[in-house]
Order: structure tokens, then C-alpha cells, then sequence
């Protein structure tokens, strides 16, 4: 069962399709796993590995990079991978076609709400079990899938979050490096001027004393 | 607060060092943008009331602390202002021989002054009005009427325009009329103005003022006077023709323009005649203009400021926003001139012409694609860069500078003189500027004798004329000639060009009173009408990564926020300080950087932005239509079923929507049928589900299609749809559990469901009794069951709500349909409600007619889906109750569900804090919604109006109209929640109160009888038209259905439409002239006059047309014209015109045309085509004309004189 798809650019994140098949029966609340995927999409960058699963929950995310877009499908832990990235391929086919072109231009979310569409027709036709037979033929070449990088939706969403905490604490530590330094000037400063202070009253006792005692 | 003062001190200080600097404080706005220098009065130059501050003179000599800062701005400026002056003196001593004042000055730090005056600036709005600083400081008091005078000749010709002084008045006055517009207000006020000057307050003073300084002026530089004129005069005709295309009231513009030029030559010929070394005068055609003037301005009484820049700096703004000024000023300057640098003119011109194209671009672009696509900004840059950057860009940072800051450093101003004719319109704003602050600078004495009126930005005529008291016991012919216009809002010129058109947005006071306590005493409701999603003909759209927002309060940023520099504006609503992001520097119009004032955002009342995917919970949803079709008995026979999959037939290609969009249909009779339109098949299949009290849906993804997709089946199932059922005879109706069936079909995606129904549901949950006794109908004592019978559609459309599904009712009943109950499912779900009494298709052809048309509007208009609004108001107001059809989800936020371009909502408001620190009061009103291809969307509107602290002037500013809608939609609310004859008296209490209360406290003349301000005359006019309403009236015989329907329409039509139901609009069609016809695309409309409606104002010969906004009567009286009824109805007599027409032929006579013309004119902007009736005097539709004739006396409704006795004893009493 494939429950969200989205597609996105993976340069910002830029949502451009997308496609929920709301759940009638079993009433599920999918906003969760929407916000997920929208910051999923965020996350991801052109480091990110191609395809990889996100587990979350009893669901797998899956997601596929290809030409600057990211595919990702959020689907039931049982349902097979293999047809996921078959879908996920699919799609990737159809809208390259029909708008790859177009895809670093655009600015508005959803541009490609239109694709929704597409996306459910293929979505029906992977779905539903009679049709799945006959794909299943064409997915030889998809053998690889098990080699396919599995990681929990977690860790990916907490990296950033790692990589911005330490980047804050480094910049908390230099700007106290700073802040050091300057007292540190400042303290300086101040030990010279007592000297200076020092001397300068002991000149002065000196000339008042030759002044008026010596003379 | 002190964030300000630091502020200005240091930046402005530093920016001395580095003229280029990007953070140009406040007032560099002012003279070199546009928008800021509109807003130093709104947002804090204002804020210390203006008002107030006349009257109350010792108030400000101990200044609030808050105010502080203000002065130190005023302070610090000056501060410039006066080093300028020093180095400007040297130049015009030698002429003018200023010598007493010029001492003072260049020897005394300006500092000084204000150093000895910490008291005395703090005022700087008004308290130097005082003369509390003046008269310690008399030398100070001199240089201010010395420079006074020296700029006399600038200020002096510039007033011409607008006022129509003494010397001017030649050239000024035809200068109206030219500048025709077709929206009244602008000519009227030009009227007005220019008639009126001697009336009062501000625009009027500089007559009386003028005159002195004018003598002494004259004498002093005859030339440069001379020069002016002239200059002055060749102005107008040449600006008329941009003025014209601008469009609206430019009245504002105009006078500017000739500001500009003015200011312009005056100053040019100035610095001629003061011999100004050539090596700089050269250059400096535009700069030491600009210098001149203000420095005058500012110099003498620096503390002025506050107030003068207030409103000085407005209209300056203005001018300078309208970018056709621009071309002109510099034209004109150049001609005049015929200075050295006559190239650097040219280049003004150019760059000007640039900028207004880039302005029409904006304004042209309906949607996405003309407007600022942001993205494209980078390559727009890059491009345009080469060519504009060093002009463009170097202008405004290096113009900023010396426009207000440079000063200190005047050589090095100088020395951009070569540089600065790039600045064209920096440089005009600063003339513009100038220009007004001479020109305030006489109304410090001036201001005294008019303190009430001196806040307000000059059109005082206005209301004077508002306030004319009016008897209505004398006065007979209240009506205007033509239709009411909404009042103008009395701010200033700019503002009003800027600010919400009433059609959109709507007050009823126009001016907002100050405390709540004033709003109490003068009896008026204050509340808003809206129309928020109504069709437009042009809106700028904005694409923009980033929407800029006030953080704390989350407003958009709009026309009337303050740019306190170049990179902070601040809120006109809660005056929190924000940052302006760097995108918003870029300005994608006129493709320039650092010009955030010239942002769409800021140019524009009306905008709309494309949202990013914050504002997106889910994906945008498709476009979803199910229409939930009775199909009983009674339903085929009434007969709708075939008009209406006619008409979906017809319109299946406009429905909104794009690819992704989906129908449904589902019929019910005692059982559901759902309709199977999957792709693939050969033929609708229909499936029926009998189980009514639990419904289910017997297919999931095969009852809602894709339109595009299945359009085949869609068509099929529509064309065999009126036959499949013509033989029913099940004459039970199960809405409540289709309802249910509906939305579990539509909760997945929302959308909109289209109910028909055509009698009161018997079966399932939902089902309702006949409440209505038809013998009670016309018993006086009260009206029951107004309110709903069950919660089932009201908790249905809740729910519909949550799920984003809006519900519309089509109601043909022609029996007892409980309307009040089922209504319930379009009010909470933000839908609309239709009613046609006894419809049938053939017995009825006026009602099926009517039918069709709404049909075809409704299923072809706009619609948005999971919208949310939101209203927005200045801190100190608050919104307390709402009326229309929505949900409120959070205290503020209206849920719609659906939201269609027809339907209006009211709100009412409180003052909770005195507004007395600030001047103008706003108000935005945003539309989140999802258009029908899929695009998120806000639509952003902002009212901006002034607020007051007389009663005088919120009677002046009250807006008749709306405050009867308002007090409409209180009156329906009182009715259901308590009863009919308390909402009624509560109506006429409003007139009892408001006539007592203008007598106690405004009206001082003894008069006997009823007076009322001009403003209001027509109050108790609209009161009796309101209770002789539908929906209001008693001892009638009326339909309960027709009665909850008429509630309805008030409580969700918008205000135009509502105040022609309630007081039809009545002309006289015999005899048109055309005088005062308006030429519109070579046809002519000719504009009868208003007439009463009063069964005396019908003559027997005459024929008569009424608009009652959804339907047209053409009364024909019984001797009225042969060539009339054989020219324009085709019949060759009165006897022969048949008793049901109901459309004009389309004949060729001058006179069907003109009348035909003036029809169409008259539905041009209707959303709903009307349908008209030929009204026969002796035809029993008589009847349904000469209710409408509300002055009149019926059965059991007093006449418009009896009510007014009737008021007039409850006030005695």
C-alpha cells in the first residue's frame, strides 16, 4: 500500500508534486508523516545517497535521487521494496518526460500538481495485487534493491540537527575566544596604566620632594 | 522607542562620513522615496495625535515620555537640516539679505537651539504651534517666517493648484474640469476644494496666511516669482493627460506635479539669480533645488516637523508615487530651465518612463506571469545592471544622502552634483517635499484657528459639507442625483490613492473615533463590511520567496507601513520595528536594488502573493464538485433536474479547475443512488444504496471521477438523467443521510458539494416538521422558528468544515421547506444559500429564467478552496463579532471552506485602548486560499483611516450605507436570538439615538425637528426601507422560508447589492437628456437622475425603472409615451404590450439603444445577471413594484413622514 507520494527538488527542497491517498478505513492520521516527508525533502542534498530506505514506525520511506528531483514514497513496512523503487522508477520515467526541463525554473510549490494525476494511476496499478503479477516480470533488473541503503527516518532528520548544534557551540566558543581576548587587552591596558600611574607619582613625589625639601 | 533615537543620532551621523552608506534614517525616506515619506505621519511623526496636540497646548509642553524620541528624530534631522541651511544660507543671504536670521543660525551649533528647548521639542508635532518655544527664542521665530517668505514663491504658486488662492486661481481653476474622472469623489473633492477654500482648517489657511507672506514676497524677489508662474502654468495642461491615466483621484498628483515644477524653477531660478559659482550650478540644476527649499522648510522652526512632515511628507510621497509626475517635473524643468545640465533632465525623463511602464506592468498583470517573478531576479539583475546599476543603483544610495544627510558636507554634495541628476525621483520627491513644507510652514498660526480640522490631511470641505446640518422634517429631496458613493476617507491624497477600494473594504465610520467612549456618544456602530474575494479586474500578483510579515503581529507588509530606513520597516498595526529582508531590497518591477518602498507590496492596497509551502498543511487540493441531486416526486415535478444538467452540459469546460479536477453525483429520493463514472466503462452505472440509516459508499475511487478523464460518461449520465427519474413516484426525501453520504464521498479531498432540494426532508437523520402556521404569517406579535429546528446540519456542516468541504443549497420549494434549519448547512460550511418560491418550470418562467442564470454564474465563477481568513486591525482595536457565512476556528480566524467572489462578510469592532497615539487607524483583511488549478494563494487587502478625536468629525466621516448593513446584520442576528419586534426597535433606536445625539452634542442650533448631519441624512430613509424588508417586516403577509432567505442575503450579499435590495434605485426612462451621460467605447449612457420612492414621483405618462439589484421593473405607465413603448418595447401601444415581457427587444432606435445602453451599464459590474419585468400600471405585478416604494404608506407600515414623526415624539419624550 503506498500511502504519500511526493516528489521535490532536491536544491531546496521545493515541493512540486504530490499525491495522499487518504485512508478511509483505517482512519490514519497521515499529517505526521506528511510534516516527515516535507522535511525529509529538506534535508536531503546532492550528497545524500541515491536510494535509500527510511524506516519510521510499522511505514518505510523510500526515496529515489535521480536528474536533481527527489521521488519519495512512504509506504506499509510489508509492502515489497523492490515494487516501491519499480514505482518510484516509474515515476521518475514519466515526469522527467514531461517536466524534467522545467524543474530548476520554477519557484511555486507544487508546480507540478498535475502530475498528481499520473502518480495515482501508477500508484493503483503497482497496488493492486493482479497487476503487480505482471510487473513483476520487468523488475529483474532491479535486483540490486537489496544492497539499498536502509536507515531510520531518525538518524537522517537528527543529522542536521547535530551538525547545527556543533556549529552553534563553535561559534558560542569563538565568540568567548573573542570575548577573552579582549578582556584580556583590557586587563593589560589597565596593569600599564597602573605602572605608568606609579611611576608618574613617584616622579612627582620625587620633584616635589627635591623642590621643596632638597632645595 | 530609544532604539529610534540611537538610531538617527548615529546613523545619521555616520552617514555624513559616508554619503553611500545603504541605512538612510527615516527622513531620507521622506525626501527620496516615495512610501517612506508617507509614513513618518502614520507611524510615528503622527502618532502624537495631531489633533490633540492643538487642542490640548499644555499637554505637550511636558511631552510623554514616549514621544521623546520623536523629538530627538525631529531633533537630529534638523540637525542637518540646519547644517544645510547654514551652507544654503550663504547662498540666498546674498539676495535676500537674511542677515538677521542667518546669524543665529551659522553661528549657533544647530544643536543649540534644541539644547536650550529640551521642553520645546518634544512637540514637535504641534506644541510649537504653542508659541511656547517661539517666544523665548524670537530669533528663532524670525528665520522661520524669513524663510518662510523666502520660499514663498515655491509654496505660494504650489497651493495654487489645490486652492485656488489669489494669484493662481486663473490657470488653477480650469484645471479641474479638465481632470474629469469618472469616479466622483475625485471631482467632487476638486469641487469642493477649489470653491471652498475660506471654509477652514489647513487648505484653507494659506489664504489667510499666504496673504501676508505674499505681499512681502512679492516684493521681496519679484523675479523668481514671475518665474514660477509661468512655469506654473505651462504645468497643468501637459500633467493633465498622465494625470488622467493614472486613473484615480490624482487630485494629489496634480497639485504636486506643479509643486515639482515649481520648487523646481523656483529654486532654479533662484540659484541663477544668486549667482551660485557656475562650476556647481551646473551641475546642481537638481540638487541645490532640493536643498533650498527644505532647508527653509526645516530651518526656522525645526520642531514643526513632527506635524508639518506629517502630512507635508504625505503628499510629497504621493506625488512622487505617481510616477508620471516624475516625467513631467523633470520636462517641465528642463524646458524652464533650460539649465546647463539639460542632458541629466533627459535622463530623468527616461528613467521615469522606465519606472512607469514597469508600473503599468504590475498593474496590468492579472495573474502570475507580468508580475515580479523572483526567481528571475537574478538573471533580471544581471542583465539589467550593465546598462541601469550606475544610475539605478548609485542614484538612490548616493541621492539618500544628500537628500537629507549630505548637507553637512555640502561640498561633497556638490561634488555629486555631476552624479545627481541620476536621482529623478528621489530628487522630485524632495521638491514635492519641499514644496510642502513651505507650504506648512504657515500654518503654525493658521493651525491654531482650525485646531480640530489641522490633523487631517486638507479636504475639510468635505466635511463641512458632511456636517451641514440637515432637518429632515424640512428637506425633502435627500437622495443624490446619482447612486451614493462610499465617503472618502479624509486622509491625504497619497493614502487615498493607495488605500482599499470601498468596494472591497468598507468602514462605517470613515473616521475612526479615538476612544471607545467617543464611539459610544456619537451612537454609530463601528464595524466592516468586506467583499474580500471579489472578481477584479486587475491584481497584482507576487511571487516572492520570502512574504514579508510583521513578526509579532504577522501582518503583511503594506502601503502603509513605515520604512524607518532602508533596511527596518516598521508595522502600521502593532509598530513593532522589522527587518527588511534582502530579497525585498530587489525591486522586480522597476528592476532596481535598494528600493524597498517601490515594491509591489507597498505600491498596492490590493495584492496578492503566491504562498510557499508554510502555508500548506497538505497539498493543494484539486478542484471537487458533487452535486447531491433530489430527485423525487416532487422534484421532476418542479421540473429543475433538466435545466440543470442542461446547464452543467453547457458550462462542464468553464467549471474552475485544471486537470486534476473531479466530479461526482448523487441522487436521492427515499434511497441514495451513487453514480459510477470510473474510466473504461461503457455507461454510467448507477449503484443504490437503500440503507438509509447507515450509510455507506459502495465504491471508493469510482464515485468521484476525473473530469477530464471521464468526461464522456459525465456527459452520458447528464444528457439520461431527467428521463431516469420522470416517472418516479416516491415522493419522500432523504437529504440528511445523502448529506452524510456526500461527505463521507468528498472528507478524503473537500471541496464543494451542490445540494438541490426541493421540499422538507421526511426520512433519515435530518428529517423536519412543518413549523409554519400559514394563518400566523401576518400576526404582529412576533415571528417563531426563525431559528433552526435541528443541530444535525448544522454539526453536518461542521464537520464539512473540518474537511474542508463547503456546502451549497439550491432551494425550490414551493411548499414549507424549513429553510431556517436547512440554511445551517451553507452558513457554518461558508457556502451560499439560493431560494426560488414555487419554482416550476413552466408556471413559473420568471423564477426558471432566474434559476438559469444564477446556475450559470454559480457553476462558472471563482471559487477558492481551504481558505482561511483572517482581519487584522491596529492595536486598540478588536473585532468582536462577525457576520457571514464561515466558521470561527480561532478567536480571529474564519474558516471557509469554500469561498466564492459573491459572498461578503460584516464585522464589528470595539475600541479597547484610546488610539490616541496615532493618527491613522488600518486595517488588513487576509484571504489564504487555493485556487481552482491547484495554486496557493493570499489575497491581502488593507484599509488605512484616519482617526479622530471629535464627534464632529466621526459624524462627518460616517458611511450611511454601511452602518445600515451593519445594523442590518444586527438586527438579523437580535431577531433569531431574541425576536423579530426587538430587532425592530432596536433599528429604530439607532435613529432615535443618533438624531438625540447630534442634537446634544454637535448640532448647537436651536432648531425644532429632526437634525441630522449631511452626512447621515439618509439614515432614518434606509432604517424604514430596512424594516419594510422581507426579512424584517411585520403584519405582512410573509413566507417563513422567503423571510430566513432575506436573512440570509443580508447576512452574506455584499454591500452594493444589499443597499439596492433594501432601497431600490428608481429613474425616470421617458425623457433621458444627455446631460451628464457618460461616453463609454463610442456608446452613450445617459445617467437619469435618483428619484424617491414614493408612488407621487410615478406619473401616468411617464415609464419608469426600477433596480432592486437582482431584478429590473420597468413600470410602464398607463398614458405613457407611444414612441416609447413602440421604440423601445417594440409594441405599438400600451395595451398591446403583453402582461409577462420580460426582456427588451434589441431594436435600432436611438431610444432602445440608449436604453439598453443604460441597462447594460447598470449590470456591468453584477456578478448575477438581473432579469427585468415590463410592469404594466394595471397588472397585478403592481403589486410586487409598489412594495418597494418604501417611502410610502402600506397596509401596516407607516410612511417615511409618519416615521419621522414617530422619532421625532420617541426623542420629545
Amino acid at each position: 500500500m503506498i500511502l504519500l507520494t511526493m516528489v521535490a527538488r532536491v536544491a531546496d527542497g521545493l515541493p512540486l508534486a504530490a499525491s495522499i491517498q487518504e485512508d478511509e478505513q483505517s482512519g490514519r492520521d497521515l499529517q505526521q508523516y506528511q510534516s516527515q516527508a516535507k522535511q525529509l525533502c529538506r534535508k536531503l542534498n546532492a550528497q545524500s545517497p541515491d536510494r535509500c530506505t527510511l524506516e519510521t514506525g510499522d511505514m518505510n520511506f523510500h526515496y529515489l535521487i535521480a536528474q536533481g528531483v527527489c521521488y519519495l514514497s512512504l509506504c506499509e513496512a510489508s509492502f515489497p521494496k523492490k515494487m516501491a523503487f519499480a514505482y518510484l522508477e516509474d515515476l521518475h520515467n514519466e515526469f522527467y518526460d514531461q517536466y524534467g526541463r522545467r524543474v530548476p525554473t520554477v519557484t511555486r510549490p507544487y508546480s507540478f500538481i498535475e502530475f498528481d494525476t499520473y502518480i495515482q494511476k501508477m500508484k493503483k496499478s503497482y497496488v493492486d495485487s493482479r497487476a503487480r503479477r505482471n510487473l513483476g516480470s520487468i523488475n529483474t533488473e532491479l535486483q540490486d534493491v537489496q544492497r539499498i541503503m536502509v536507515a531510520n527516518i531518525e538518524e537522517v532528520l537528527q543529522r542536521g540537527e547535530a551538525i547545527s548544534a556543533l556549529d552553534t557551540k563553535a561559534s558560542n566558543l569563538s565568540s568567548l575566544s573573542k570575548k577573552y581576548r579582549s578582556d584580556a587587552k583590557y586587563l593589560n591596558t589597565r596593569s600599564t596604566y597602573a605602572k605608568v600611574a606609579a611611576v608618574a607619582v613617584f616622579f612627582i613625589t620625587l620633584i616635589i620632594y627635591v623642590r621643596f625639601w632638597w632645595l | 522607542m530609544s532604539g529610534f533615537t540611537n538610531l538617527n543620532s548615529s546613523v545619521g551621523y555616520s552617514q555624513n562620513s559616508t554619503p553611500n552608506g545603504g541605512a538612510a534614517p527615516p527622513y531620507q525616506n521622506g525626501p527620496v522615496q516615495t512610501y517612506p515619506a508617507m509614513y513618518p505621519p502614520a507611524g510615528y511623526y503622527g502618532a502624537p495625535p495631531q489633533q490633540q496636540g492643538y487642542s490640548t497646548i499644555p499637554g505637550h509642553a511636558a511631552p510623554a515620555p514616549n514621544k521623546a524620541p520623536v523629538t530627538n528624530n525631529a531633533h537630529s534631522a534638523n540637525y542637518y537640516h540646519n547644517n544645510h541651511q547654514q551652507q544654503q544660507n550663504h547662498l540666498p543671504q546674498h539676495h535676500v539679505a537674511p542677515s538677521p536670521y542667518s546669524a543665529p543660525l551659522s553661528s549657533a551649533p544647530p544643536s543649540q537651539p534644541y539644547a536650550a528647548l529640551p521642553s520645546a521639542a518634544p512637540p514637535p508635532t504641534n506644541a510649537h504651534y504653542n508659541q511656547q518655544p517661539f517666544q523665548p527664542h524670537p530669533p528663532y521665530a524670525t528665520p522661520g517666517s524669513y524663510y518662510g517668505q523666502q520660499s514663498y514663491h515655491p509654496s505660494s504658486a504650489r497651493q495654487h493648484p489645490s486652492l485656488v488662492p489669489v494669484t493662481a486661481s486663473g490657470p488653477g481653476a480650469p484645471l479641474y474640469p479638465i481632470v474629469s474622472y469618472p469616479s466622483a469623489p475625485g471631482s467632487s473633492q476638486y469641487g469642493t476644494l477649489s470653491s471652498s477654500q475660506s471654509t477652514s482648517a489647513p487648505v484653507g489657511m494659506p489664504t489667510q496666511m499666504v496673504g501676508a507672506p505674499l505681499h512681502q514676497y512679492s516684493a521681496a524677489p519679484p523675479p523668481s516669482t514671475t518665474a514660477v508662474q509661468p512655469g506654473y502654468g505651462v504645468g497643468p495642461p501637459g500633467q493633465t493627460a498622465p494625470t488622467v491615466v493614472n486613473g484615480q483621484g490624482s487630485a494629489a498628483q496634480n497639485a504636486v506635479h506643479q509643486h515639482y515644477t515649481q520648487s523646481h524653477q523656483a529654486s532654479l531660478s533662484y540659484d541663477s539669480y544668486s549667482g551660485v559659482p557656475p562650476g556647481s550650478g551646473g551641475a546642481d540644476t537638481d540638487q541645490p533645488p532640493s536643498g533650498t527649499p527644505s532647508t527653509s522648510v526645516h530651518s526656522s522652526p525645526g520642531h514643526h516637523q513632527g506635524v508639518q512632515y506629517g502630512y507635508v511628507a504625505n503628499s510629497g510621497a504621493s506625488s512622487a508615487s505617481a510616477t508620471t509626475s516624475g516625467p513631467a517635473a523633470a520636462a517641465a524643468a528642463a524646458a524652464a530651465a533650460a539649465a546647463p545640465s539639460s542632458s541629466s533632465s533627459d535622463d530623468d525623463d527616461e528613467e521615469e518612463d522606465e519606472d512607469e511602464e514597469a508600473g503599468g506592468d504590475t498593474s496590468s498583470s492579472t495573474t502570475g506571469s507580468a508580475s515580479p517573478v523572483p526567481n528571475s531576479y537574478d538573471s533580471l539583475e544581471g542583465g539589467s545592471y550593465p546598462d541601469s546599476m550606475p544610475p539605478s543603483n548609485d542614484m538612490t544610495n548616493q541621492a539618500a544622502p544628500y537628500g537629507s544627510y549630505g548637507y553637512p558636507s555640502m561640498q561633497s554634495a556638490y561634488q555629486q552634483g555631476p552624479a545627481s541628476h541620476t536621482d529623478a525621483s528621489p530628487s522630485h520627491d524632495l521638491y514635492g517635499q519641499s514644496g510642502y513644507q513651505q507650504y506648512s510652514q504657515p500654518f503654525p498660526n493658521l493651525s491654531q484657528l482650525s485646531a480640530a480640522l489641522g490633523g487631517l490631511s486638507g479636504v475639510p470641505e468635505l466635511e463641512v459639507e458632511a456636517l451641514r446640518p440637515v432637518n429632515l422634517l424640512q428637506e425633502r429631496n435627500l437622495l443624490p442625483p446619482r447612486p451614493l458613493e462610499a465617503p472618502e476617507p479624509n486622509v491625504s491624497s497619497d493614502l487615498k490613492k493607495v488605500n482599499c477600494s470601498p468596494q472591497t473594504f468598507r468602514c462605517t465610520l470613515t473616521s475612526i473615533p479615538q476612544t471607545q467612549a467617543l464611539l459610544n456618544k456619537a451612537r454609530l456602530p463601528l464595524g466592516l463590511l468586506l467583499h474580500p474575494f471579489r472578481d477584479l479586474q486587475q491584481l497584482p500578483v507576487i511571487t516572492s520567496n520570502t512574504i514579508v510579515r510583521c513578526r509579532s503581529c504577522r501582518t503583511y507588509i503594506n502601503p502603509f507601513v513605515t520604512f524607518l530606513d532602508q533596511r527596518r520597516w516598521k508595522c502600521n498595526l502593532c509598530y513593532r520595528v522589522n527587518d527588511v529582508p534582502d530579497e525585498f531590497m530587489y525591486n522586480p518591477v522597476t528592476r532596481s536594488y535598494g528600493e524597498p518602498h517601490k515594491r509591489p507590496e507597498v505600491q498596492n492596497a490590493t495584492v496578492e502573493f503566491i504562498a510557499s509551502s508554510d502555508y500548506m498543511l497538505r497539498p493543494p487540493q484539486p478542484a471537487v464538485y458533487l452535486f447531491v441531486l433530489d430527485v423525487s416526486h416532487n422534484a421532476v415535478e418542479a421540473g429543475y433536474l433538466k435545466y440543470f444538467c442542461e446547464s452543467l452540459l453547457e458550462n462542464l469546460t468553464k467549471l474552475p479547475g485544471d486537470v486534476r479536477t473531479r466530479v461526482g453525483f448523487l441522487t436521492f429520493d427515499s434511497t441514495i443512488h451513487f453514480y459510477n463514472l470510473q474510466e473504461g466503462l461503457s455507461q454510467p452505472q448507477m449503484l443504490v444504496v437503500s440503507d438509509i440509516d447507515d450509510v455507506f459508499i459502495p465504491s471508493h475511487d469510482s464515485l468521484m471521477v476525473n473530469l477530464k478523464e471521464s468526461k464522456e460518461l459525465v456527459k452520458d449520465l447528464l444528457t439520461s438523467l431527467p428521463e431516469m427519474f420522470s416517472q418516479t413516484r416516491e415522493t419522500h426525501s432523504a437529504l440528511g443521510p445523502a448529506l452524510q453520504a456526500a461527505y463521507k464521498l468528498m472528507s478524503p479531498t473537500g471541496g464543494r458539494i451542490t445540494v438541490f432540494q426541493t421540499q422538507l426532508p421526511t426520512l433519515g437523520v435530518g428529517a423536519l416538521q412543518a413549523r409554519e402556521d400559514p394563518n400566523q404569517r401576518s400576526s404582529a406579535k412576533g415571528v417563531q422558528h426563525l431559528g433552526p429546528a435541528t443541530d444535525f446540519y448544522k454539526k453536518l456542516a461542521l464537520d464539512c468544515s473540518g474537511q474542508q468541504i463547503g456546502v451549497d443549497l439550491f432551494l425550490l420549494s414551493s411548499q414549507y421547506a424549513d429553510l431556517a434549519s436547512l440554511a445551517c448547512m451553507s452558513k457554518y460550511s461558508a457556502g451560499s444559500v439560493f431560494y426560488y418560491p414555487s419554482f416550476h418550470y413552466i408556471h413559473n418562467p420568471a423564477q426558471l429564467e432566474k434559476f438559469q442564470k444564477d446556475l450559470e454564474r454559480y457553476l462558472t465563477r471563482k471559487i477558492g478552496f481551504e481558505a482561511v481568513m483572517r482581519i487584522r486591525c491596529t492595536k486598540g482595536l478588536s473585532i468582536h463579532t462577525f457576520h457571514g457565512n464561515f466558521f470561527v476556528r480561532s478567536t480571529d480566524l474564519l474558516s471557509l471552506a469554500n469561498v466564492n467572489p459573491d459572498s461578503a462578510f460584516a464585522v464589528q469592532m470595539s475600541v479597547e485602548d484610546s488610539l490616541a497615539d496615532s493618527s491613522l487607524a488600518c486595517f488588513q483583511a487576509a484571504l489564504l486560499y487555493t485556487s481552482s488549478r491547484g495554486k496557493r494563494r493570499i489575497r491581502v487587502h488593507t484599509l488605512c483611516l484616519p482617526v479622530v478625536n471629535q464627534l464632529s468629525d466621526v459624524y462627518a466621516g460616517a458611511d450611511v450605507q454601511a452602518i445600515t448593513c451593519l445594523l442590518a446584520n444586527m438586527a438579523i442576528d437580535r431577531s433569531v436570538s431574541s425576536s423579530l419586534s426587538d430587532a425592530r426597535d432596536a433599528l429604530v433606536n439607532a435613529v432615535v439615538d443618533l438624531v438625540s445625539a447630534y442634537k446634544s452634542n454637535v448640532s448647537n442650533l436651536q432648531q425644532s425637528g429632526l437634525v441630522v448631519p449631511a452626512s447621515m441624512r439618509l439614515f432614518p430613509l434606509y432604517i424604514l426601507a430596512l424594516l419594510k424588508q422581507k426579512a424584517l417586516r411585520t403584519g405582512t403577509s410573509t413566507r417563513l422560508d422567503e423571510r430566513v432567505f432575506a436573512m440570509c442575503e443580508f447576512k452574506t450579499q455584499p454591500l452594493q447589492q444589499l443597499m439596492r435590495l433594501v432601497h431600490p434605485d428608481l429613474y425616470r426612462l421617458d425623457n433621458m437628456s444627455d446631460q451628464g451621460a457618460l461616453h463609454l467605447n463610442d456608446t452613450v449612457v445617459p445617467q437619469p437622475h435618483l428619484l424617491h420612492l414614493s408612488a407621487e414621483r410615478l406619473s401616468r405618462d411617464g415609464a419608469f425603472l426600477m433596480d432592486c439589484s437582482n431584478v429590473f421593473y420597468l413600470w410602464i405607465g398607463k398614458c405613457c409615451n407611444e414612441m416609447f413603448i413602440r421604440d423601445v418595447l417594440g409594441c405599438p401601444n400600451y395595451a398591446s404590450i403583453p402582461p409577462n415581457m420580460s426582456h427588451i427587444p434589441e431594436l435600432e432606435t436611438p431610444l432602445s439603444e440608449r436604453v439598453r445602453a443604460f441597462l447594460d451599464w447598470l449590470q456591468d459590474n453584477r456578478a448575477f445577471s438581473c432579469t427585468i419585468h415590463v410592469v404594466k400600471d394595471d397588472a397585478s405585478a403592481k403589486a410586487t413594484l409598489f412594495q418597494h416604494l418604501v417611502e410610502d404608506q402600506s397596509e401596516v407600515a407607516s410612511s417615511y413622514r409618519d416615521f419621522l414623526q414617530h422619532i421625532q415624539q420617541q426623542i420629545s419624550k
